[in-house]
């Protein structure tokens, strides 16, 4: 068997080791016989919708962001979607996530424009107050860091968070997850998106060698839409297994730190979240999209750490 | 206020002066008499809380002015090499000592030297040499009137929790730079194009070092780098030659910038020593062999650097072999002698540091025994997501049987994993012991009698191994040393 992998932009877009899931899905398709075909797509290369069986794309910080996203646009949006929708399954972390939705408000600039993949777009905090930091300090405070727990399926996707928007979902949108414990998308409970084997998150740490779930779903995905149907054989994964018992611990030592916080503070986040969403909800509408999806309900959230700290700037 | 003159304070505000110095003084005791660490921090926090001009005011004294060399890697062990050659030059390099370089860090350094009565004792050799911490960079520049000299080593990504991305330690350097005196010189490294172009419109004398040994070149692109963009129009850039990450002989496709012909030159240089390396170091003024007591291409590219720096500083060509007598400070290549074995602790702390001690200590291609150890800092630093980015694939087989340590030692056995050191049901032989003294213990006795062993780790695991090997006897604790044999003393 043989699966065409297409990684975008690895010379830009591979900060927080990002290369860690390509080599992940190369390891666990080794281990099984599957041989994989790496194309590395960079500024100008198109991509060809049939030959990407998964697609994968980093995270980035904003000069990356904006380095990339008019190529991710007009040269291979219309790639992406399409391959897509004949059932590639695709990998989107962090800013790539983020310009994988309908559009990203940068710090700085106008907005980007996304590949409109997901119904989702992003909004960067900060964006709609000066938009300048003067010190590292300054900048740290309007970002969202720590380890992040994610309720997926049947099982719990963890990893690490670090990002400064928040990224909100459309009516036609489904939730990759729900948070566990930390952040997330933007605090109201979700994190990430998934279209059909498409899935956009910011777990990060990279997050593919600690859920080998997840990299599964993704190769399974991925060799189905080769050969119609994927049977993966199972690994053994004790190492993985071992690392994400001790991810879920670290979560579990934030959020408990997290609640033993004064309650006044608790309030105030809360509160400089609400005055978030509603400025986020606020959004223009045309590039919005289709609008609102309610809140999940039922689901019962511990969120920790990961609140941005202060805000009052 | 230029550097050398003595700045004259009222009598309110000179009294205030010498209780600032005299508070800081009594918190450093407090402090190491409690056992809480080496005060690095606390006296320069007392002191500055009392006087804010403390700082300014004690560096404003020191004679000669000041050099500052920061960067992400490298500038610990390029002051200590400069220092020697301050030393074999006459003058009485002041020095903070590492991890003290922040503003308040600095603050301590000084209050430690000055006299009760606030001011440094009067020396007219004395030269200030410090390490700035690239992310304080701004705050301690404001601090220092008439810096000589500013190095700049290089520019990688660094604690990404901490630091973000180098895009915002490069803009943050930047804006600290548009402050910079007129005549203060720029030591740049020219294969970190990052750094080269720091400050591109200011008129300062600008003096470049790089390595022009084409036969060090990599040959392909590293695969731990995280090539920067052209520095002036963001077009990307081809490189002849990559010597490691970013570094080497770069242009850009789109802009033809590239890299500038530097004045100091590494010609030619052996790594192949795991202890040592032997290099040829050109100058405007002539040719040097130095044979540096530190392994690998990172530390001839600091040597590089400090042989630039002292070349601006005018430091006579003869003072530049005493580069040879760097001592090697705790956690960089330091040697401890245990039950036997001789036991070398190296802190690496970023995905390129990590790989090049690796490479420094591998540089004979024979396999040795290690420790590799990875830490987080909950709630300050828990990224260690660059361990992905070390390059430990090619590395398979180096390093047989190596005990992980640390509290994220299980993300470190999931890395090699996938780097190919171990497989499906097949642990390849690693060792996971979280504790960094029972792990030390394994890897010891893992390792054959009278061969030596390497400890390649983040700090926390070498603090707690270093502490509990001081308990026994083997070290001494980092700030005795600091002050005793006088490897850190001005």
């Amino acid at each position: 068997m043989r699966i065409s992998v297409c990684c975008l932009y690895p010379d830009i877009m591979s900060t927080y080791g990002d290369r860690g899931n390509v080599e992940t899905v190369l390891r666990r398709c080794g281990w099984r016989d599957i041989a994989v075909d790496v194309t590395e797509l960079r500024l100008g290369d198109r991509l060809a919708p049939d030959t990407a069986d998964l697609i994968v794309i980093g995270g980035g910080g904003e000069s990356q962001q904006h380095l990339v996203a008019p190529d991710l646009c007009k040269v291979k949006g219309e790639g992406i979607r399409e391959a897509v929708a004949r059932g590639a399954a695709a990998l989107a972390v962090g800013g790539g996530y983020e310009l994988f939705g309908r559009f990203c408000q940068p710090q700085r600039g106008a907005e980007l424009r996304g590949v409109g993949l997901f119904d989702a777009w992003t909004i960067r905090e900060n964006a709609l107050l000066s938009g300048h930091y003067d010190t590292i300090s300054e900048a740290h405070a309007d970002r969202v860091i720590g380890e992040l727990v994610v309720r997926w399926r049947d099982t719990l996707l963890v990893g690490f968070e670090n990002h400064g928007g928040g990224t909100y979902l459309g009516a036609a949108a489904q939730p990759l997850g729900q948070v566990v414990s930390g952040h997330g998308n933007n605090g109201d409970g979700t994190e990430g998106v998934i279209l059909g084997s498409a899935v956009g998150t910011y777990l990060r740490g990279p997050c593919l060698p600690k859920n080998p779930a997840l990299a599964d779903f993704l190769i399974s995905a991925a060799v189905r839409r080769r050969y119609g149907a994927a049977d993966l054989p199972p690994l053994a994964d004790g190492l993985e297994e071992a690392a994400r018992a001790a991810a879920m611990q670290r979560a579990r030592e934030a959020a408990s730190t997290a609640r033993a916080k004064p309650r006044l503070s608790a309030l105030a986040e809360a509160g400089l979240r609400h005055r978030r969403h509603a400025r986020a909800r606020a959004a223009p509408a045309a590039l919005r999209g289709s609008g609102e999806r309610p809140l999940a309900g039922g689901e019962t959230l511990h969120h920790g750490g990961n609140a941005r700290p202060g805000g009052s700037r | 206020m230029s550097a050398g003159s003595r700045p004259q304070l009222g009598p309110g505000a000179s009294a205030r002066r010498a209780f600032a110095v005299s508070a800081g003084k009594a918190a450093r005791r407090g402090t190491r008499r409690l056992g809480k660490g080496n005060g690095t921090t606390v006296p320069g926090i007392v002191t500055l809380a009392i006087d804010p001009g403390a700082l300014a005011g004690l560096l404003a004294e020191i004679s000669r002015g000041a050099v500052l060399v920061t960067g992400s890697n490298g500038k610990g062990t390029t002051c200590r090499m400069l220092a020697q050659v301050m030393r074999a030059s006459g003058l009485h390099p002041v020095i903070n000592a590492e991890g003290s370089n922040q503003r308040a860090g600095l603050a301590s350094t000084m209050v430690a030297k000055a006299a009760l009565t606030g001011h440094l004792p009067p020396d007219p050799r004395a030269i200030g040499l410090f390490e700035v911490d690239e992310g304080s960079f701004p705050e301690v520049l404001r601090q220092v009137s008439q810096p000589k000299a500013v190095v700049f080593t290089n520019i990688f990504r660094d604690q990404l929790d901490r630091y973000l991305e180098p895009a915002y330690i490069k803009a943050l350097l930047e804006q600290a730079m548009q402050t910079l005196p007129a005549d203060t010189a720029l030591v740049l490294n020219a294969d970190d194009p990052r750094v080269a172009l720091v400050a591109a419109d200011a008129k300062n004398p600008r003096l470049y070092f790089g390595v022009d040994d084409l036969e060090l070149s990599r040959g392909r692109a590293d695969p731990t780098s995280d090539f920067p963009r052209c520095p002036r129009c963001e077009g990307e850039l081809t490189y002849s030659c990559v010597y490691y990450a970013h570094l080497g002989h770069w242009a850009c496709r789109d802009c033809g910038l590239a890299r500038p012909q530097p004045q100091v030159r590494l010609t030619k240089a052996d790594l192949s020593g795991a202890y040592s390396t032997r290099l040829l170091v050109a100058t405007p003024i002539g040719e040097t062999a130095l044979e540096v007591p530190l392994p690998g291409l990172y530390n001839a590219y600091n040597a590089l650097a400090a042989v630039a720096a002292a070349t601006q500083c005018e430091l006579p060509e003869r003072s530049l072999p005493a580069i040879e007598r760097t001592a090697t400070a705790f956690f960089r290549m330091e040697k401890v002698r245990v039950a036997g074995h001789d036991v070398y602790l190296a802190l690496a702390k970023n995905a390129n540091g990590y790989t090049e001690v690796l490479r420094a200590v591998l540089g004979d291609h024979q396999p040795k025994q290690m420790l590799l150890g990875l830490n987080d800092y909950p709630g300050k630093q828990p990224d260690t997501s660059w361990i992905w980015d070390v390059d430990f694939a090619s590395l398979t087989g180096l390093i047989p049987a190596p005990v992980l340590s640390g509290n994220r030692a299980a993300d470190l056995a999931v890395r090699l994993k996938y780097a190919g050191w171990a497989g499906p049901g097949d642990d390849g032989g690693l060792a996971i012991e979280p504790d960094p003294v029972r792990a030390f213990q394994t890897a010891l006795a893992r390792t054959p009698a009278g061969q030596p062993m390497w400890v390649v780790s983040t700090s926390v695991v070498l603090s707690e191994m270093r502490s509990w090997l001081a308990q026994l006897g083997y070290v001494r604790e980092p700030w005795r040393e600091q002050t005793g044999a006088g490897t850190w003393r001005a």
